[in-house]
């Protein structure tokens, strides 16, 4: 079996690190899109009348729903700053913590910082692999944290 | 179809260790299209046939991040209007191939009380049609008190 992946120094180095910031837009049209996909019936995600009715200023986002980065095609798919450089092409979702705190709503702009909680290096049936947690924060526009997340990925 | 939505509340004082609660989800290739746009994870090996079989897959495969939402709508729709999830996390353990139908449960496993509020831990996950367990996971639900 192939050895377990070791860190390089500056894998070591990025360690608790954040991230730049990442703007994401919660929409009308993106929740009901998410809670049409996910097979949500509570009127809270589709319906502004129902959703004031219940005390809320607008449609409300489900839970772990933050809306969508903003698309430009200036940059592309070029997502968040590249924290280490990895000799892994190839990337598994390993799983996923969500902590709601507050609702999100139609019309937020939400602010996501994502540290690098750990890295690990490891070894599986795929051959040598590289697990990276990390730890995201999303902020509102009224600097609210609505929910903290924690993901796993696994590069081979 | 139409469907209405008259949930009832479930309360706290009501729910035992080892309640037990569950969906059944398709998974077409429709809806993986929708969760696709949704999500904005355009992968090909969720929606495109040649694409996944190329990548040694037996069929297109239900996105991780889709299940672990299913799982939180469970949730959401077990705290009702006034209860709160307080955090639920899944791992991936398994791909799972679409167009089957899933099923996502949770199982109580601790009541408590804890800083005021009154608390249920569950064990959650997703279960194929044969029963494998591909997303293990826990959670923990506030619930309102009668």
């Amino acid at each position: 079996m192939a050895e377990p992946f070791q860190l390089t120094d500056e894998m070591k180095a990025a360690i608790g690190k954040a991230n730049d910031p990442v703007t994401y837009e919660v929409t009308t049209q993106g929740i009901r899109l998410f809670a049409r996909a996910v097979g949500y019936r509570n009127p809270l995600y589709f319906d502004e009348t129902y959703a004031k009715s219940k005390g809320h200023p607008t449609l409300a986002a489900p839970p772990g729903y933050f809306g969508v980065q903003v698309w430009d095609p200036r940059r592309g798919n070029a997502g968040p700053r590249r924290m280490y450089e990895s000799p892994f092409s190839r990337n598994l979702n390993g799983g996923t913590e969500v902590e709601p705190i507050k609702h999100a709503y139609a019309g937020d702009t939400l602010t996501a910082v994502t540290s690098l909680a750990d890295l690990q290096g490891a070894v599986g049936r795929l051959g040598p692999m590289l697990i990276q947690t990390t730890e995201t924060v999303y902020t509102n526009q009224n600097g609210e944290v609505v929910a903290k997340t924690r993901g796993t990925g696994i590069s081979y | 179809m139409t469907t209405e939505w008259n949930p009832t509340q479930t309360y706290w004082d009501d729910i035992e260790v080892g309640h037990e609660i569950s969906m059944t989800e398709e998974t077409s290739s429709q809806r993986l299209v929708i969760w696709a746009g949704a999500s904005y994870d355009f992968y090909q090996i969720h929606y495109d046939d040649n694409f996944a079989k190329n990548n040694n897959l037996p069929d297109i495969i239900v996105h991780g991040a889709l299940k672990g939402m299913f799982v939180g709508k469970l949730l959401d729709e077990f705290a009702g209007e006034n209860g709160w999830i307080k955090r639920w996390a899944v791992s991936y353990r398994g791909m799972d191939p679409a167009r089957d139908a899933l099923t996502v449960w949770g199982k109580v496993t601790r009541k408590y009380e804890e800083g005021g509020e009154a608390l249920l831990d569950l064990d959650v996950g997703v279960a194929q049609p044969g029963g494998t367990q591909t997303t293990p996971g826990t959670a923990t639900v506030r619930l309102p008190k009668r």
